[in-house]
């Protein structure tokens, strides 16, 4: 047991019954009834072969925290950018002595934030520009896929300098799936926000909306989509699409003066999300959403389930925001990697791991009492 | 439950989520109603595709021309527009564009194109004689003419009633003298230009140079 030091509390705890799915295993197998013995005996040289398997990332049940810093981060970012453009006009205009009184301070302000990267903001801060849905970084064009297939629906043609400014978001989502649903997009940020709302509520005793629709109906707004965008000839993914909207109302709120109409939109996906059900436009309604799923079908790295150290306590189910089943091992496309189950994971039974589909369910978990009480049962029926 | 039952059920099925996709943009498209008319004397941003249902269709709604417009010219259809919503405009009489081609650069689309000063195509200057103040002999005005960026190529004074402006072939349509007029009922605006496609304007630069 010397070589079992390094492990968590959680692992240690859970020696006995790591060796008992081994030794069960072996008695399947074997067909041969093992008491309880037997099993303790067979532990110890199991239980280290077990755990070594995988590479333990020391940081992955802080990963959810990243994961809110980063959307805490792009949300600051579509805040601050319109605020520092309206004080890039007042500094092309050199108007700081016609500004009123507030302007000034808000001129002063943006000078002190802007003053340690650049010597004259006029021209400096262009550097960065835009939101989630295109922007600009140092050059760098950098557009949202969905943008791009609106943009070939509605213009029936391929603009191929656009098209490439999609490749980056493009390669990223073959590889880590549909990250951007939870690592970046701004209406990610006040969807979770709002289910946070939500289960507050719920708390107060109000009964809010837990409908389920089909999780394929996302597809079909994105085909419908398209195909309206190229009858019409106009984008309309833009007007449905939850961060585009965000991002662009933050940018007129700020720097226009005056919310648009998809502010109305957003706050009607945010009354469905509470009323009809949780995390619903995500999960069923989202076209962006739909259009990453498909590209990360097959992406390399994804969340597992490790079934020797699951209890099926459901705890992930119930923190999966996009009603996914990670205890029954189905993630399927439509996982965005958000790492919220494997924060919330008891037993560390959830990890990253580097495969192309999801590994066939494996039954119930280990350290769950069902296994407990279905090995209980065939032990039995083994021993008549 | 018998065959056809079933096949019915499944029809309405379809036939619902069909509907359910449809929701989000019958709810946009109701919320984005047609351009209103006092945005009729909007003009599109430089470089912009000349045909309204081109530049509709090629816009994507990011707002970067705007973000990096440094007057902050640029404004979108933010509550109207129909097909145009959240497309980019500029109201001459609010603020002008000054010819910059900042946004030009930061259009990821087609719909802002790069494109040389003179061959830049917002419309054409229009002034109504029977208003201009010189033009009625009111007094001295040649605002128009001082702030026009592109000198005496777009606007210039008749030779003979001096201080009379006079709009020229060279005329952009950046709408800067529209901006400036002090005559309340401005009776100098930008209209689209029908004299030539964007095409043969090409060749009226050249001969300009030449």
């Amino acid at each position: 047991m010397t070589t079992m030091a390094p492990l968590t509390e959680n692992s240690l705890a859970s020696n006995s019954s790591i060796g008992l799915s081994i030794a069960s295993s072996i008695a399947s197998s074997t067909g041969a009834s093992i008491g309880e013995e037997v099993i303790d005996s067979v532990a110890d040289a199991s239980v280290d072969a077990t755990v070594r398997e995988r590479p333990r990332f020391l940081l992955r049940r802080h990963l959810n925290k990243l994961r809110w810093l980063c959307l805490s981060l792009v949300f600051a970012a579509l805040v601050l950018l319109p605020m520092l453009h309206v004080y890039q006009s007042y500094v092309a205009a050199h108007a700081y002595d016609l500004l009123a009184p507030a302007e000034r301070s808000f001129y002063d302000a943006m000078a002190w934030i802007t003053q340690p990267f650049t010597d004259d903001p006029a021209a400096d801060l262009d550097a960065i520009k835009g939101n989630t849905w295109s922007a600009t970084l140092f050059g760098l064009k950098l557009s949202d896929p969905l943008a791009i297939a609106g943009h070939i629906a509605a213009t029936l043609s391929v603009y191929w300098p656009f098209v490439l400014s999609a490749a980056i978001p493009f390669i990223f989502t073959l590889v880590v799936g549909r990250f951007y649903c939870g690592w970046i997009c701004p209406a990610t940020f006040l969807y979770e926000l709002n289910t946070n709302v939500g289960l507050a509520l719920r708390r107060l005793g109000l009964r809010l909306g837990s409908r389920r629709f089909d999780r394929r109906l996302k597809y079909l707004v994105l085909v419908v989509g398209l195909v309206l965008s190229a009858l019409s000839g106009a984008m309309l993914m833009a007007l449905v699409y939850p961060p585009a909207i965000v991002g662009r109302e933050i940018y007129y709120g700020v720097a226009q003066g005056a919310f648009g109409t998809g502010i109305v939109f957003f706050v009607g996906t945010l009354a469905f999300d509470l009323l009809v059900a949780r995390r619903g436009f995500c999960r069923y309604l989202c076209p962006g959403g739909a259009l990453y799923s498909l590209i990360g079908r097959f992406r390399a790295l994804r969340i597992q389930r490790d079934v020797a150290q699951c209890n099926d306590c459901t705890k992930c189910n119930g923190v999966c925001e996009f009603g996914l089943d990670p205890m029954r091992d189905d993630f399927g496309q439509e996982c965005n990697n958000c790492t919220a189950c494997i924060a919330v994971c008891p037993t560390d039974a959830l990890h990253f791991e580097l495969r192309i589909n999801d590994q066939p369910a494996q039954g119930p978990g280990i350290l769950g009492p069902l296994y407990r009480r279905r090995l209980r049962a065939d032990s039995t029926v083994a021993a008549q | 439950m018998s065959v056809a039952r079933r096949s019915m059920i499944k029809a309405c099925v379809s036939v619902a989520s069909c509907v359910a996709a449809l929701a989000p943009f019958a709810l946009s498209r109701l919320l984005a109603p047609q351009a209103v008319a006092a945005s009729s004397s909007a003009l599109k941003p430089p470089g912009a595709l000349v045909e309204d249902a081109a530049f509709n269709a090629a816009c994507i709604g990011c707002g970067l021309c705007g973000e990096v417009c440094p007057p902050r010219s640029i404004e979108f259809h933010r509550r109207d527009g129909g097909a145009a919503a959240n497309t980019p405009y500029i109201e001459p009489r609010a603020k002008s564009c000054t010819l910059c081609g900042k946004c030009m650069i930061a259009c990821p689309t087609d719909a802002l194109s790069e494109t040389a000063i003179s061959e830049i195509n917002m419309g054409i200057a229009q002034i109504d004689r029977d208003a201009c103040y010189p033009w009625v002999d009111r007094g001295i005005c040649g605002a128009c003419v001082v702030v026009c960026p592109l000198g005496e190529r777009a606007i210039s004074f008749d030779f003979a009633g001096m201080y009379r402006p006079v709009v020229e072939r060279g005329c952009v349509g950046c709408g800067q003298c529209v901006e400036v007029c002090p005559q309340p009922s401005v009776p100098i605006r930008i209209v689209e230009r029908h004299d030539r496609s964007s095409a043969s304007l090409n060749r009226a630069a050249q001969v300009a140079d030449a």
